[in-house]
């Protein structure tokens, strides 16, 4: 059987590979035993089937398990695939947020980067993002490659990005420790330094957080500087509900662009939202098909819920530098027709697991 | 009796820029799991602007504020509001609160006539001594002005009875600008209020209606100067060192009869403090303290208790409450639950009654306790459910402590002194007076102007 060419990894960014031709290429050089990283090459022999033969669709990559847990404890250098040559162009390690247990590892490499970069300052265009503007984030720092991928926007779509510190992991553990005051202390903090750089600098684009970005709205100084000065604003990290979008566009931040982001470090970037959809409506966002795939699926059986439906998100990240299938997010979304000419589903409404809480009886009249 | 609609009505927001249909809406359901309305849920953004508006905005003169709130007593009690009658009105808090009729009717012309009083009401907790004007002739020798503690308060309303909402009004006599929380449980009251008011004139920026879910409740409070909140022993827990707010936590109102009263002279004022206005409210009877054996109180009691009927809120004739069944089988868990080593002598084996369409009658319960300081004096239950007990002198106050209301049946002056004197009794009320006899210019728990007003020293040349 002839081997299938692994060309296809290396196409410039702005051409997208016919879907089961990147998969076929990806397979052949994520488990050949001269060019696969040690993480495949080790796990392909507990494998019942031989992903270069077996697998030939984008579909067949359901065939895999979920090896996302692993990446816990592996050392991030047997992560890299080998073909990358004795000194890869590493750009970090970085960690997924903690929320769930240990954080989870992955390697940033260069190609993947220009390539996620290029795609997504496409999308910042499709939304009428300024070039050339100067960014501030406010956003996770440190091992957060979200942190990593604002500066790389600001530097490659804008001039010059100016950042805060931002430890969300911290953030979490005063919350759960029920030291909401110290949460918010630490929250005003941030707006604090945001609020410095707005008074000071000519910043254009804003990236972050809707609970930030609430925070920084109810600051009347500060909106109005945003106003006058902030012509983008890039959101993500949690959700904002349609209700609030609504507002920050026809109210709070009437001349300014609004674009969302849904990232993930597992899959190395972000899906960007699709541009020109209502006022009114949600978020939808698509992701960098055919490399990152995202199916909503039902969470016991793993089929896809109907269009229209709520199901957990399952993502797929199929590149060169990097290769992880059905890894099933914390995130529940609803499942949306894909642009054309993608693999996968678009998502909309997205919102953590569905936590339910028992209607305790309580005693008391109230 | 109305019927029913077939959409569900649609309970907007009333923001400080007219009402709001969020996306964000929740099913307000009756007893029987029926959805009879949506009600909009507003994000921390919305509340934000909402409250910095009320901020901003001016109050009418005092005069005009009492006549609003006159001309909003008859909207409320009379009128259709955004086209819904008096007669819906009702019929929905009945059936989705689980509340008889007949009580929700009662309870609408009662909040009329606590509206049309609310100057004479508020005017009883101005101090003696203060005026309420800085340009009164007696502030040119020096005299108190009674002056707002803020300008803006936020009430987290109650849901188990529409009653308490004639209580936030004063706040828009004294001149506050007010933000209401509903209760998700029953939003009609507050949102048909609401609605009275600015159809009497109050602006939009002046009372508002905040819906939100629970994570958002906060930000209603924070953006107020002074709040209001209902709830129970953990809501006056977290707010216990808070004095921006005033919790309203559990009634725990009693009954105290000593030796030389006779009981059954009393016996129709005892049956209705326990089972009156639906048995839900903070003023209805959760325990009575019996001097001797509260044996032959507790078998008349149950003699009156145990012939009410089981029917649906909306029958005119409804006596009890009704909750949907899985609620209704929680309390009366909860009420075997806390019963263990009581003596029951109704509802000893449940209080859940079902109708058969997915709601349950909750019928009263009547234990009796071997002790006066049994706990389950304190357990207050939305119902009519009472604890009986007997008491002696030597047990003193500690079993009467922590009551909203405390009726005591007596010729026992100096206990009478005594129960005035403990603080953690915020009514006593001496003789043949159910416990939740209310007046307008009488203090519920305290005067809610004692949370919201100040006496300032005024001198002028």
């Amino acid at each position: 059987m002839p081997r299938a060419s692994t060309e296809v990894l290396d196409l410039p960014v702005d051409v997208r590979p016919e879907p089961d031709v990147l998969i076929r290429a990806a397979m052949e050089w994520h488990f050949h035993p001269d060019t696969g990283s040690r993480f495949w090459l080790e796990r392909a022999k507990t494998l019942p089937f031989d992903p270069r033969s077996d697998i030939r669709t984008h579909e067949d990559l359901r065939l895999f398990p979920n090896m996302a847990a692993e990446l816990r404890d592996v050392p991030a250098e047997v992560l890299i695939p080998q073909g990358y040559g004795r000194r890869p162009d590493v750009v970090g390690v970085f960690e997924s947020g903690g929320t769930t247990g240990a954080p989870k590892r992955v390697v940033l490499l260069r190609d993947w980067l220009e390539r996620m970069l290029h795609w997504s300052n496409a999308n910042l265009d499709a939304h009428g993002f300024p070039g050339g503007a100067n960014w501030l984030g406010l956003v996770p720092t440190g091992p957060h490659i979200v942190g990593e991928y604002f500066r790389r926007s600001a530097t490659t779509h804008g001039r010059h990005g100016f950042t805060v510190d931002l430890d969300p992991r911290w953030v979490k553990k005063l919350i759960a420790g029920g030291r909401g005051a110290d949460a918010d202390a630490y929250a005003e903090h941030l707006i604090d330094q945001a609020g410095l750089v707005l008074r000071t600098q000519d910043i254009g684009v804003l990236t972050i957080t809707p609970p930030l970005l609430e925070r920084l709205a109810r600051r009347d100084d500060l909106a109005e500087l945003v106003n006058e000065k902030v012509r983008a604003i890039r959101w993500g990290g949690t959700q904002l509900d349609p209700d609030s979008r609504y507002l920050y566009k026809t109210e709070v931040f009437p001349k300014t662009v609004l674009c969302g982001n849904y990232g993930s470090t597992m899959i190395l970037g972000i899906a960007g939202e699709r541009p020109d959809l209502p006022e009114d409506s949600g978020c939808v966002f698509d992701a960098y098909s055919p490399y990152v795939t995202f199916s909503v699926v039902d969470s016991q059986t793993l089929r896809p819920v109907a269009y229209g439906d709520r199901g957990r998100v399952l993502v797929h990240h199929v590149s060169k530098s990097f290769f992880l299938p059905n890894n099933l997010e914390r995130d529940t979304a609803v499942r949306i027709e894909p642009l054309a000419g993608h693999v996968g589903d678009a998502v909309a409404d997205i919102a953590p697991v569905e936590t339910f809480e028992d209607e305790a009886v309580i005693e008391g009249v109230y | 009796m109305a019927e029913p609609r077939t959409d569900p009505a649609q309970l907007d927001a009333l923001g400080a820029q007219g009402t709001f249909r969020a996306r964000n809406r929740v099913a307000v359901t009756d007893v029987a799991g029926r959805e009879v309305a949506e009600l909009s849920l507003v994000p921390p953004v919305f509340v934000e602007r909402t409250m910095k508006s009320l901020h901003r905005a001016a109050s009418a003169a005092v005069d005009e504020r009492i006549s609003m709130i006159a001309r909003a007593a008859e909207l409320f009690s009379t009128a259709a509001l955004g086209g819904q009658s008096v007669e819906e009105y009702e019929y929905l808090v009945s059936r989705v609160g689980g509340i008889p009729i007949s009580e929700v009717r009662a309870t609408t012309r009662a909040i009329a006539a606590r509206l049309r009083k609310v100057h004479y009401s508020v005017e009883h907790a101005r101090p003696a001594g203060s005026v309420t004007r800085w340009d009164d002739p007696l502030t040119r020798t020096g005299r108190a002005v009674w002056a707002r503690r803020g300008s803006v308060f936020a009430v987290h309303a109650a849901g188990n009875h529409p009653g308490p909402h004639s209580l936030w009004p004063e706040s828009l006599a004294l001149g506050y600008r007010v933000a209401v929380r509903p209760s998700r449980r029953e939003p009609f009251t507050p949102h048909r209020l609401i609605t009275a008011l600015r159809g009497a004139g109050f602006n939009n920026d002046q009372v508002v209606l905040l819906p939100t879910d629970h994570a958002t409740a906060d930000a209603v409070l924070r953006g107020a100067d002074l709040g209001m909140v209902y709830g129970g022993e953990d809501v006056v827990r977290k707010y216990a060192t808070h004095s921006s707010i005033l919790p309203q936590g559990p009634g725990r109102s009693k009954i105290l009869v000593t030796e030389e009263v006779d009981w059954r002279d009393h016996l129709d004022t005892i049956v209705d403090s326990v089972s009156g206005h639906g048995g839900t409210g903070c003023v209805n009877t959760t325990a009575i303290l019996v001097e001797g054996d509260p044996t032959p109180l507790c078998e008349a009691l149950a003699e009156r208790l145990s012939s009410v009927p089981s029917l649906p809120p909306e029958d005119p004739r409804a006596v009890c409450p009704v909750q949907p069944v899985a609620t209704a089988k929680g309390f009366e868990a909860l009420l075997l639950h806390k019963a263990a080593g009581a003596k029951p002598w109704l509802g000893g084996d449940g209080i859940a009654e079902e109708l058969g369409d997915g709601s349950a009658v909750l019928r009263p319960a009547i234990h009796q306790l071997d002790r006066p300081n049994a706990p389950q004096t304190s357990v207050e239950l939305p119902f009519p459910c009472v604890w009986v007990a007997p008491w002696t002198h030597e047990a003193g106050l500690t079993p009467l402590r922590n009551s909203l209301v405390l009726t005591v049946m007596t010729h026992d002056t100096r206990l009478v002194d005594r129960l005035l004197e403990e603080p953690s009794i915020s009514n006593v009320y001496v003789g043949d007076h159910r416990t939740y006899w209310m007046e307008s210019g009488m203090p519920h728990d305290g005067y809610l102007a004692e949370f919201l007003m100040r006496c300032k020293s005024v001198i002028r040349d």
